[in-house]
């Protein structure tokens, strides 16, 4: 469904992300992990185009996409997360959300901001996730999981294909990490498709059907989670068997 | 779903519920605007009982900064992007129904929309190219986009270069002739507050409110950050055009002196963030108060610098106790009284 060929980014002498080809299939749970630096984010801003890549292609459901501007790219059907959260500061947790309703052509720029239907829907993600309560609440007045959650809300808002989760569970507690790991679980049965970064390793296991892992801008392997915990070159990057300890 | 899950959701919808009924609680007090517009409109009658030209001038004034500051507001106040070169839209709409006055004779009254157009085509242009930078590099070029023009226009033969045009004044008894004008202004006033009332509670101003808080987020989540920034410039550049065509046929004359000085692309900026950037009243109150501090100033201090520098001291101390602009200040600590909450 995604594919990405030969991605590189280059930030002057730094090869943040270097030659990096890995696919996401429809329907599954795509991990990409690897130690701190290790390029992932970039990665992501780069599929997002939140970030111009250097070179290298990246493919949506057989359409070349590493052209198009970031809201082209949210409304073919991929959204994303920040690894650090982007609330919009004085607009309530709903129009956060609203905001990332799907928008086409100028006709829609003057329709009400939040017609009852997005309102509901939005409602209905709210409750889904368990914040109903904060749905009046200052998007930049909430608690750092709370901000996971928002985020999660907003980008379902979108109807999205695939979603691409920069560590949605990144210190987070143990609770709230099960309730969040519960909720992608649930999306992907409903059939969406998720690419996430995360560092909890036993998370990672539990939860994707592949793994990608990076170190220093490259993919070193790529396989299932039990493929990818045996491969040396993986417990090379974490330094010799964190991979067991995590 | 379990039983605890089950009761969960049940005390959110309650809790939302009452949430609901505090928002419905809060009805809008239209009818304080319509009062004023009406006190507005039935203003001039006063001339009938004796000579109240000056006061219809601080009226019409005023009424002209309502116009440009809400019409800047839509680009400095919603999306963030605050420009100090929005005079030259007050200029070339100006220049635009000026000369057309000059040498066509039709009234700048009805020229005016057509005018806002041309300054809002312009600030479409200037826009695609200024907005692709933000912070203090947009301001820096804003202010070039100044310079630039009043080059441009005092060297410009055709327009009299700085000596500019002299424009007829009308033919009405001087007791009725600012009449067209305070009608001219007080009805772009109202069109504008409304337009931006509109824009505001539009997926539209959303989108800007967005953009003003975190543009990448804004482009992730969908918004045609481009062509919202550049939408919202034309916008806001067509009403300070339009402002523009009317008051040179007021002053009679129009000339770069008159349009591209500091202090009313200052002004503009200051109104809204002395009333409060973003919000609909702000632009009103701020405009207000400006006219009133600084006639206050005139009446005690006299026509000097003095004047100048004691109305920017009481917009300095007004900022201290109200660093979000008044409205926008007492809004957030829930004490806006109703009747100005507008948004
Ligand atoms: N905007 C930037 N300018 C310069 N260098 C950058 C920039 N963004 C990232 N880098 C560099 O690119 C490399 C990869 O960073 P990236 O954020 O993609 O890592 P990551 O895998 O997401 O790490 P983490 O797990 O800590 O989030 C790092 O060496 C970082 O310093
Ligand atoms: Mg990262």
């Amino acid at each position: 469904m995604l594919e990405i060929r030969n991605l590189c980014k280059h930030f002057g002498g730094i090869k943040a992300v270097d030659q990096c080809s890995f696919s996401v299939e429809q329907g599954s749970i795509t991990a990409l992990i690897g130690p701190n630096g290790a390029g992932k984010t970039t990665a992501f801003n780069c599929i997002s185009r939140t970030m111009t890549p250097t070179t290298g292609e990246v493919w949506l459901d057989g359409e070349r996409i590493d052209g198009l501007r970031p809201h082209k790219i949210t409304g073919l059907g991929l959204s994303r997360t920040f690894q650090i959260s982007r609330n919009l500061a004085d607009m309530t947790v709903l129009e956060n959300i609203i905001c990332q309703s799907k928008i086409s052509g100028w006709r829609d720029m003057f329709k009400p901001a939040m017609s009852a239907d997005e309102i509901e829907k939005a409602m209905g993600i709210l409750e889904f996730l368990g914040i109903t309560r904060l749905a009046h609440e200052d998007g930049g007045n909430l608690s750092y999981g709370q901000k996971k959650l928002m985020d999660l809300a907003a980008l379902l808002m979108s109807d999205p294909k695939i979603i691409l989760l920069d560590e949605p569970a990144g210190g987070v507690n143990p609770t709230l990490l099960e309730e969040i790991i519960g909720h992608i679980r649930k999306l992907n049965e409903q059939g969406l498709t998720v690419l996430i970064v995360e560092h909890n390793m036993d998370l990672i296991m539990r939860l994707s059907h592949r793994v990608v892992v990076m170190a220093q801008g490259q993919v070193i392997a790529d396989g299932t989670p039990d493929e990818v915990r045996e491969d040396p070159a993986v417990l090379e990057a974490y330094l010799g068997g964190t991979m067991e300890a995590a | 779903m379990s039983d605890t899950e089950t009761f969960d959701i049940l005390e959110q919808r309650k809790a939302y519920n009452a949430t609901l009924t505090q928002a419905a609680d809060k009805t809008r007090a239209t009818w304080f605007p319509v009062v004023v517009l009406l006190l507005l409109l039935a203003m001039p009658a006063l001339q009938f009982v004796g000579n109240y030209n000056y006061l219809l001038h601080l009226l019409l004034f005023t009424l002209s900064y309502v116009v440009i500051a809400s019409g800047w507001n839509i680009l400095g106040g919603f999306a963030g992007y605050i420009s100090l070169g929005h005079n030259v839209f007050f200029a070339v709409g100006g220049y635009f129904a000026g000369m057309m006055f000059a040498r066509l004779g039709i009234s700048t009254l009805i020229l005016a929309p057509l005018a806002g157009l041309v300054a809002g085509l312009l600030g479409y242009l200037i826009g695609l190219i200024t907005l692709r930078v933000r912070g203090p590099s947009f301001i820096i070029s804003s202010l070039a986009l100044v310079m630039i023009f009043r080059i441009f226009f005092e060297n410009w033969e055709f327009v009299g270069g700085a000596a500019g045009v002299s424009l007829k004044a009308n033919d009405l008894t001087v007791q009725w002739a600012k009449l067209p004008y305070y009608y001219g202004f007080l009805v772009m006033a109202a069109f504008t507050v409304w337009v931006s009332y509109r824009i505001k509670h539009s997926k539209f101003g959303l989108g800007l409110r967005a953009i003003s808080k975190d543009e990448i987020k804004a482009e992730s989540a969908g918004i045609d950050t481009r062509f919202y920034k550049v939408l919202a410039f034309a916008i806001s550049a067509f009403f300070v055009g339009m402002a523009g065509a009317v008051w040179g046929e007021y002053l009679t004359y129009i000339r770069p002196n008159i349009f591209l000085t500091v202090l009313i692309s200052v002004n503009m900026v200051l109104i809204c963030i002395l009333g409060g950037k973003g919000t609909i009243a702000g632009p009103v109150i701020g405009a207000i108060l400006i006219v009133a501090f600084n006639e206050f100033f005139v009446a005690t201090l006299g026509a000097s610098e003095i004047n100048i520098l004691a109305t920017g001291l009481i917009m300095m101390i007004c900022l201290m106790f109200f660093p979000l602009g008044i409205v926008g200040t007492l809004a957030k600590h829930r004490k806006l009284p109703r009747f100005l909450d507008w948004d």
